[in-house]
């Protein structure tokens, strides 16, 4: 098992600076299939499934190992080294913003520039601090997932079989996306709702740009102004997009703006 | 009721056994209708101008950003999607959603519209059925645990008990070659009484080893197995008298059975069901009085019975004396263990026959019968 294999890494074009796209808690490498493709012609384009996720190797799953974001960084560390990316480009939405940050904490020589997509350091709201939600709801989340009350494997299922309207999309990728392990899911869920990573911002020494969204409920905009305000020489810019996935909303809004900061 | 086709569309759209919404390109609600107001209790003005996330708890909204907004970008629709509601008076509104987006010629989006079905019913099942579902594993879990445990227990009690039966018993057979040994030579009187004596102590624990062990294996209670052979009766009881004489020569024995009868019987268990009965008699009966032992071989089976003097056993303890670590006397050092006549018992049902006691100021009788050969082997 290598670890391309194991994230299920596909690369596409070519360029003098890589460019490594990762997904949020919730879906796939899909997520970025409205954008990676617009670098494809200048940069080598690197996709992959964090494992759990996708077509990763479920069996490759540990939960102790990503019981942290740690996990899933030493995974994006092995995937940058086997491809021997120096100097390159890392976009990350929402969880993988953070994953990204202690990926060039733990190998700085990955990456030059940072892209985070809607990042939040910690969900949770603390003592002057701000996350969005408090312990509560966030446990309310955690045992909702646990109860498969938000219609996991049986909802799920029926939802992404079979598309007439939108051929372009085969029945391969749609099967593939948003399909989760529930009890995987409810484990990454509870790693990325959990975690706190504030302290981490200070000591990012990447070019860093933040993206954040009008309107976003899970990583609100005092939220992106508190990570521009914890690494040092970052800037944010805010989209007109609203809701937590530009890169599906407001594909060209989001490559734009990637294009302007590299 | 409606007078035209379209007021009839109209009724249909507002009062349908379904819930409808459309978003506008923003994702704001333009329009609903009736019948989602009044699950919802939220009228239709409320309603205009709030997202499809506003009418869901906070964790339903984290899930729905994370996971149906992007399928719903992805594919342009998503279908059978269960979602709580949050109706206006609190309460969970449980459905199912389907959610189809319509867009221009160029790819724009125009609006969204979204079907809810009400579900508390299925909900309800799916939830048992999850529950049910953990709960399973769940016992699953704690059985593999148990049997696993309860397999290495029984397997460290074999194994404690095999060495326990080795160390207690070879020391006791140096002992009883020891005395064998001096024996055979011209002993002192004072001597020759002491190693009867030690003999004794020696053949009483050999019998509490048997028992303890017997105990401890588990093999009692339907365990115990039987090596039955045909053999005189006389010789097994004889056998048993002359071990427990040698150890009381004060004590009176009076065994009566016929010489020339035959049993098919385990006669080793015999011999220890037989040796615990007569210990038994020796121990509580009177010490001027002597102890009988009556076996009658018949048609209807063997009759042993086991007789002393003494004072009468108290009605409440004869109700617990075939319970294993029963004592009489709890504070007693002489009496043993409490699993002599336990285990006496358990041999005589193995044989299919069973062991009963009367007591009375005359005289304690112990009576095992079994039938002849066709009781369970």
């Amino acid at each position: 098992m290598t670890v391309i294999t194991r994230n299920h890494v596909v690369t596409a074009g070519a360029g003098h600076r890589p460019m490594i796209f990762a997904h949020g808690f919730g879906c796939d490498q899909n997520m970025w299939r409205l954008v990676a493709p617009a670098f494809e012609a200048d940069h080598l384009t690197v996709l992959f499934d964090h494992v759990g996720a996708g077509r990763s190797d479920l069996a490759a799953y540990d939960a102790g190992k990503y019981s942290s974001l740690d996990g899933y960084a030493d995974d994006l560390v092995e995937i940058g080294r086997a491809l021997d990316v120096t100097g390159g480009v890392f976009v990350g939405h929402s969880v993988s913003a953070m994953i990204g940050v202690l990926a060039s904490l733990k190998a700085p020589e990955l990456f030059e520039s940072l892209v985070l997509v809607g990042p939040s350091p910690r969900y949770i709201d603390a003592e002057g601090y701000f996350g969005g939600f408090t312990a509560a709801q966030i446990e309310e989340l955690l045992a909702s997932l646990a109860d498969n009350h938000m219609g996991w494997s049986a909802a799920m299922a029926p939802a992404i079989m079979g598309n007439a309207d939108r051929p372009e999309l085969g029945e391969e990728l749609t099967n593939s996306f948003c399909r989760t392990d529930p009890a995987i899911a409810r484990q990454f869920a509870r790693t990325t709702f959990t975690a706190d990573n504030r302290a981490d911002l200070g000591r990012v020494t990447a070019r860093t740009l933040i993206l954040q969204c009008s309107d976003d409920i899970i990583a609100p905009e005092a939220v992106g102004a508190y990570v521009r305000d914890n690494i040092p020489g970052s800037e944010m810019k805010v989209l007109r997009a609203t809701g937590h996935c530009p890169n599906l909303s407001a594909p060209a809004e989001v490559i734009a703006a990637i294009r302007d900061f590299i | 009721m409606p007078g035209t086709a379209d007021d009839d569309l109209v009724d249909l759209y507002e009062n349908a056994p379904c819930g409808y919404l459309s978003l506008g390109p923003d994702g704001r609600i333009v329009r609903s209708n009736q019948t989602l107001s009044g699950w919802l209790g939220l009228g239709p003005e409320q309603l205009r101008g709030k997202r499809l996330r506003d009418l869901l708890s906070i964790a339903g909204q984290i899930f729905y950003e994370t996971h149906f907004a992007p399928l719903l970008r992805m594919q342009g629709f998503f279908d059978e999607v269960a979602l709580d509601l949050v109706r206006a008076d609190g309460k969970p509104l449980h459905v199912l959603a389907n959610a189809a987006e319509r867009r221009d010629a160029e790819g724009e989006l125009l609006f969204t519209r979204v079907t809810l079905f009400r579900a508390t019913e299925r909900r309800r099942y799916e939830r048992e059925l999850v529950d049910a579902t953990e709960t399973a594993q769940a016992e699953s879990r704690l059985s593999r645990g148990q049997l696993l445990a309860e397999h290495e227990t029984a397997e460290l009690r074999e194994q404690f008990i095999a060495v326990l039966g080795h160390d207690l018993r070879n020391p006791l057979a140096a002992i009883d070659g020891g005395t064998n040994l001096l024996m055979r030579e011209p002993q002192s009187e004072k001597s020759q009484r002491v190693i009867g004596l030690i003999r004794g102590s020696v053949l009483r624990m050999s019998g509490l080893i048997d028992n303890v062990m017997d105990f401890a294996r588990g093999r009692l209670g339907g365990g115990l197995q039987l090596n039955r052979s045909s053999k005189p009766l006389a010789l097994t009881l004889e056998q048993v008298v002359g071990e427990l004489q040698t150890s009381y020569p004060e004590r009176r024995i009076e065994l009566n059975v016929d010489p020339a009868a035959q049993l098919a019987a385990d006669h080793a268990r015999l011999a220890q069901m037989f040796s615990n009965l007569l210990a038994n008699a020796i121990t509580h009966g009177a010490i001027d009085q002597p102890v009988r032992v009556d076996a009658v071989l018949g048609p209807g089976g063997l009759q042993l019975a086991v007789v002393n003097a003494g004072p009468a056993i108290p009605p409440a303890a004869m109700q617990q004396l075939f319970q294993p670590f029963y004592r009489s006397n709890p504070h007693s050092r002489v009496q043993g263990l409490g699993l002599g006549l336990y285990i006496a018992s358990q041999i005589a049902e193995a044989h299919g026959g069973r062991l009963d006691v009367t007591s009375d100021a005359t005289e304690t009788r112990f009576t095992f019968r079994m039938p002849l050969s066709d009781g369970p082997a």
